[in-house]
């Protein structure tokens, strides 16, 4: 259980940092401040100023070398590209 | 009772289509989920008890629960502009969580938590008409440490066990897998090598192996949403699994089978 390489027990000191990447994915109003303004966004959740530059460039590289659990990085990632470029996905 | 056992694919792709994904390949896994809705017409079924694994939606690092029992009045759920309400079956809901415990399994339940997507996507493809109501059952599989795979299986005995009692006629619905690793360097490169295998070993009747198999290898295979099968294979024992469709996509293996039960 111990040495899973994909998907890691996240670390709590992470944990605010996972909160953010939580918010993106599933908080739409959250989402919606964050394009419009992510900096301050990231003083909303008291994020540290590493954390939050990661955030800002979207570096999945150093979101994940900081705890943040891949999963999460994934899909916040691709909301916000949802929301960027809506008209590449065709909904139905 | 227990009238029917399905395992469906829910990649968002699915439902959303975006550009990145194979089209014709979309519409047979979606002619492969039409098959299963015909299935549940033809079944009668009274209720959909789905088990699937919350993509860290109802439940983040607050509160990270093993397995859990939705049991509220209803359930909604969003993703970007789909929306999704199902009214919970709450007698089988309640029946579920409340004999679940008394057979030593500490299963947390929510009245009001959010719905991820891993239950509506194969509920918006195999909805019967009319619809029925649903009790999702939810399986940690994103969240270290992940209940065992032996657990899963041993939770999905009891399942079956509390189900072919009731009075409903009830189909059970694994949701997710097979191979896929979002958010890893491995997203574009399953192992459908091991997906296969997994399905001959269940076209075989051999569903009991998937218990055996550890938590570090589902993760190393990009299977960590097996155990939403495991406990269904739990439910429906040694049954020779139909494959209606294994479609391996660029980034994930989707797979729509049905068991005998």
């Amino acid at each position: 259980m111990t040495d899973q390489p994909h998907y890691r027990f996240p670390p709590a000191s992470a944990y605010r940092l996972n909160r953010c990447l939580f918010a993106l994915k599933s908080d739409d109003a959250f989402r919606a401040r964050f394009l419009k303004d992510a900096r301050a966004t990231m003083s909303e959740l008291e994020l540290d100023a590493d954390d939050a530059a990661a955030v800002v460039r979207g570096d999945r590289d150093a979101l994940l070398a900081r705890g943040a659990h891949p999963y999460l990085v994934f899909m916040a990632d691709l909301r916000l590209r949802m929301e960027r470029e809506p008209v590449s996905f065709e909904f139905f | 009772m227990l009238v029917g056992a399905f395992a469906c694919a829910h990649t968002p792709q699915l439902l959303a289509r975006p550009s990145t994904e194979d089209r014709d390949l979309v519409l047979r896994v979606h002619a492969a989920f039409a098959r299963v809705k015909r299935r549940l017409e033809t079944l009668r079924a009274d209720a959909i008890a789905i088990v699937a694994g919350d993509h860290v939606e109802a439940f983040f690092l607050d509160a990270v629960p093993a397995l859990a029992v939705y049991v509220g009045a209803e359930c909604s759920g969003t993703f970007g502009r789909y929306r999704y309400r199902f009214p919970i079956h709450e007698p089988l809901a309640r029946a579920i969580v409340e004999q679940g415990v008394e057979r030593g399994f500490d299963l947390f339940y929510t009245q009001h938590a959010p719905l991820d997507y891993a239950f509506y996507v194969p509920l918006h493809f195999t909805m019967p008409e009319p619809a029925v109501p649903i009790v999702p059952l939810h399986v940690n599989v994103y969240l270290p440490p992940q209940p065992t795979p032996r657990r899963c299986y041993e939770w999905g005995r009891a399942l079956g066990e509390i189900l072919r009692a009731r009075p409903e006629r009830v189909v059970l619905m694994a949701s997710g897998g097979m191979s896929h690793f979002p958010g890893t360097d491995r997203y574009a490169s399953p192992e459908f090598e091991y997906d296969r295998r997994l399905l001959d070993a269940l076209k075989a009747g051999h569903g009991r192996e998937l218990a055996a198999i550890t938590g570090e290898e589902l993760d190393k295979m990009g299977n960590v949403e097996l155990r939403t099968w495991t406990t269904l294979l739990g439910a429906v024992g040694e049954g020779k699994a139909d494959v209606y469709c294994y479609e391996p996509s660029w980034h994930h293996g989707n797979a729509v089978v049905e068991w005998p039960v």
